[in-house]
């Protein structure tokens, strides 16, 4: 069944669409992350324009955390202060990206910064979760019990001014950490119609130090925010934004969430992370070999402009 | 249980006025049917350019309508003409400036090094004859029918190059409208039934531009115009995607609170219902 998508102006499967939903949203129910950086470039590779995959992408991933931060608002797995710095960042990162998105898109350079910057953030994601998740499976190998060490190491981040308490993450940090954080994580969701869960989860963990338990709903609450702010953006400025096209991934996502959520809970993390690494490293290499490969023909049309 | 019906009845309802809020929130600035840069009924049926007796047409029908079905349409033009002679049907789409994009290798990746502009590039074009073309137009009709080589041709190119790189920018466009389906063909075939019934199927990609487009039918006898008539066929959204095309545009800002609002209100619901199932 087709159907025609009023903004990205062509008719598509439904059910390719719901599909491609379901699935960013199984990812998102095992591994806790949107699936924005599986499911954008799958939309730019069924044809949808780049400019509108991105928007539509970040409009989906509103209900894809809001329906996650339920979850986790009520078990009290969020850092409210936390989340608020990381929003802070957020907001102006995510304003800017969609500035520079509005820019790159007008030089015809977008499609190119998208591949390069999916290829070298999937790239990095992937190669470090794979070796950190194979490491952790030889050392439960080998001690099944890790003594607990210090709470998260420190660095020399740390001593940078404007020192905030985060009590529910048992931190005292520079502010300028998460705001920071949160400034490039809304950067990539402009401009990559991702959530940026998959950067912010291992940043929060490894970077500031944040206990895993609080890690994913304070994400989810800063990503809901930030992709608020791109959807608005977005639609405001470039008028990229497909309801239809999101609905029907929304709609997927909705029943791909909680599969993926008890298929998460049957399976052990080692297993999990090392499933996810794997994921993300095809992805980035599909990219790669799209931007390396000889394209069809080297001549593509850029915008349209209607002479008055 | 209850609990959970009285769920499903919330979302219904708010997906239901998210669904009707354009409807709202659109007031009465914006005709819902008609986008305003397109021309209402006045345009049609209009009279013939030029009203021989000797040549008539029709569409199968009078506009192109882009439903949430659409996925691109045949629509046949046919037609009557006093004989002796040969019908060409010229059907082109609002003219628009095209930038042409030319990725080249660099550092071993492919990104766009050049860009070329061209002013007047019909957005569809499509030419068919009852004859070989070249047959009809080598006896000198020339002037107004034009083939999609010779349209193309006149496109003017936005600012300085040289002829070589122009010509390969030009080509580089005809390829990939022919490609996207916006240039179905070189030249088309008219059947003719009779030897005075003319008829052709006119294709529509999916991917079609908004606007209204041109089309015209030539009765030609010894490689002459004798007779020509035209009618536009506006091509737009309509219905439910003519009013979203129409709030993203002119009211991005408000469409973009729509769109979060819809998210929220479907994500919410939707993760608590499933989550119970």
């Amino acid at each position: 069944m087709e159907i025609y998508l009023p903004i990205a102006e062509q008719s598509i499967n439904v059910f390719l669409l719901l599909g491609l939903g379901g699935v960013a949203g199984l990812l998102a129910g095992m591994f806790g992350v949107g699936g924005g950086f599986l499911a954008t470039p799958l939309l730019i590779f069924v044809g949808i324009p780049p400019a509108v995959a991105v928007a539509s992408q970040a409009n989906q991933v509103i209900a894809n955390s809001v329906s996650s931060l339920q979850v986790q608002w009520r078990r009290g797995n969020v850092d409210l202060r936390m989340g608020l710095v990381l929003l802070l960042g957020g907001i102006f990162g995510s304003s800017v990206g969609v500035t520079l998105f509005t820019y790159l898109k007008r030089i015809g350079q977008i499609d190119f910064v998208i591949a390069v910057l999916y290829v070298v953030m999937l790239s990095a994601i992937g190669g470090l979760m794979s070796v950190e998740s194979l490491r952790t499976y030889f050392r439960n190998k080998r001690h099944p019990e890790t003594p607990r060490g210090k709470l998260h190491q420190h660095y020399m981040v740390h001593r940078l001014p404007w020192k905030m308490r985060f009590y529910k993450s048992k931190l005292y940090i520079s502010a300028l950490l998460p705001i920071g954080l949160g400034f490039v994580i809304g950067i990539l969701s402009a401009i990559l119609g991702v959530g940026g869960g998959f950067v912010l989860v291992p940043a929060m963990i490894y970077l500031l130090g944040m206990p895993t338990a609080v890690v994913i709903g304070t994400s989810n609450f800063q990503v809901l925010f930030v992709a608020a702010n791109v959807t608005f953006l977005q639609s405001a400025t470039n008028g990229t934004v497909d309801v239809v096209l999101a609905l029907l991934l929304i709609l997927g996502g909705v029943v791909g969430a909680p599969i993926g959520a008890r298929i998460a809970a049957k399976m052990p993390g080692v297993a999990l992370r090392g499933l996810m690494a794997v994921l993300i490293l095809g992805v980035a290499a599909q990219l790669l070999v799209e931007l390396l490969r000889a394209p069809y023909s080297p001549y593509s049309l850029g915008l349209r402009e209607v002479l008055k | 249980m209850r609990r959970l019906a009285l769920l499903v009845a919330l979302w219904a309802v708010l997906l239901a006025a998210f669904l009707a809020a354009p409807a709202f929130a659109q007031g009465p600035r914006v005709d819902p049917g008609a986008p305003p840069s397109l021309p209402g009924p006045a345009l049609e049926p209009s009279a013939p350019v030029v009203a021989p007796p000797d040549l008539v047409m029709d569409l199968s029908a009078a506009r192109v309508s882009i439903t949430s079905a659409f996925q691109g349409e045949k629509l046949l033009l046919f037609g009557m003409f006093d004989p002796p002679g040969e019908v060409v049907v010229v059907v082109s789409g609002p003219p628009a400036r095209e930038t042409v994009m030319r990725k080249e290798r660099f550092l071993g990746l492919w990104l766009n090094t050049g860009r070329q502009g061209f002013d007047d590039v019909p957005a569809y074009y499509y030419i068919a004859a009852s004859q070989p073309l070249q047959r009809l137009l080598a006896r000198g009709t020339g002037g107004e029918i034009l083939s999609l080589e010779d349209r193309m041709s006149t496109v003017r190119s936005v600012g300085q190059r040289e002829s070589d790189e122009l010509t390969r920018f030009r080509v580089g466009l005809v390829d990939v409208k022919r490609r996207e389906g916006l240039f179905p063909a070189d030249i088309g075939q008219v059947t003719i039934q009779a030897n005075r019934l003319f008829r052709v199927d006119l294709p529509f990609p999916s991917r079609l531009p908004e606007g209204v487009y041109d089309v015209r039918a030539y009765l030609l006898r010894d490689g002459k115009i004798v007779a020509a008539v035209s009618r536009p066929l506006p091509v737009s959204k309509v219905g439910f995607n003519a009013q979203l095309a129409g709030w993203a545009g002119q009211e991005g800002a408000l469409y973009g609170v729509g769109a979060i609002l819809m998210a929220l209100l479907v994500g919410w619901f939707g993760g608590a219902i499933v989550r119970r199932l």
